[in-house]
């Protein structure tokens, strides 16, 4: 056990979760991929935190708010995708195309 | 705990989650999809915890059993095929996004592999919960008191956009004439 394994998995999850927002086609699922993502950066800081500064008590702080901000962008996502879908009735990305030139 | 038990819990608990993560996006039910990525980032709480970081492990546990119990519902009221018994496609550019995808990911794991990182044991008088608590009533209270007026203010956002007709309301017939009145008027 050491950073270099923490860090690996991390990568790891953070490859999964670009597959999941860049292959998904509807909104939901992107917003999935995200949360992903940013699982992976928490993941990161922690194995720092354990490994490289275990006395820095303010990145865990860090962490905190990269938290804040999954839930967030969940609810904001979420928000707009029922916004898209009052209009649109549908929450597919590839339907949104009335911006393409 | 101990280099040993921290090994225990973060190789089996690293493995459910990367799995649990491929599933996502993998199943073609929503419900499970969702469920899947709440096992992934429970799980991942379970590694904080693995990793001396208490605080955070529990706080991961409990934000993310509520936040993912609540996509699973939305999962379920937009997507157009629910349950997944259609056998509907919900990928495009397959070939793009998984090249793509593991290139980053193999190459950010190979680059922290051959990465020569920092290296201590944990000593035994490191910072615990207790640490946090007096953190947070310390310097970091500012970070802490950002967090908190940014989740009102997303709040108040997340209503806005989702209110019926949005921030301005719809259009309803009439409403053009009624402004050319209130200008000339």
């Amino acid at each position: 056990m050491s950073l270099t394994v923490v860090i690996a998995v991390a990568a790891l999850l953070f490859g999964i979760g670009l597959y999941g927002v860049l292959s998904q086609t509807n909104a939901v699922m992107i917003v999935m991929g995200v949360e992903l993502m940013l699982g992976a950066a928490m993941l990161n800081v922690v194995g720092f935190l354990r490994y490289a500064w275990p006395e820095a008590v303010s990145g865990s702080f860090f962490v905190l708010v990269v938290m804040t901000l999954m839930a967030l962008e969940a609810a904001v996502g979420f928000a707009l995708i029922t916004s898209v879908f009052r209009n649109r009735r549908t929450a597919e990305v590839d339907d949104l195309t009335e911006l393409q030139g | 705990m101990s280099e040993l038990s921290t090994a225990l819990v973060f190789w089996p608990g690293a493995v459910v989650m990367l799995a649990a993560g491929v599933f996502v996006f993998r199943t073609p039910s929503m419900t499970r999809a969702g469920l899947l990525l709440l096992v992934a980032l429970a799980v991942e709480g379970l590694l904080f915890l693995a990793l001396a970081s208490q605080f955070l492990g529990v706080l991961q546990l409990l934000m993310m059993s509520a936040e993912m119990t609540v996509m699973v519902f939305f999962m379920v009221m937009y997507m157009p095929d629910p349950g997944g018994l259609m056998g509907m496609d919900m990928t495009h550019q397959k070939r793009t996004s998984t090249s793509f995808a593991v290139a980053v990911g193999v190459g950010l794991a190979v680059l922290a592999v051959v990465t020569d990182w920092p290296a201590t044991t944990l000593p035994a008088d490191a910072p615990d919960v207790r640490a946090i608590g007096f953190e947070v009533m310390g310097r970091s209270m500012f970070t802490f008191l950002f967090a908190g007026v940014t989740i009102l203010f997303s709040m108040v956002g997340a209503v806005m956009l989702g209110e019926r007709g949005g921030r301005f309301d719809l259009a309803r017939p009439g409403d053009e004439r009624r402004a050319e009145q209130e200008t000339e008027g």
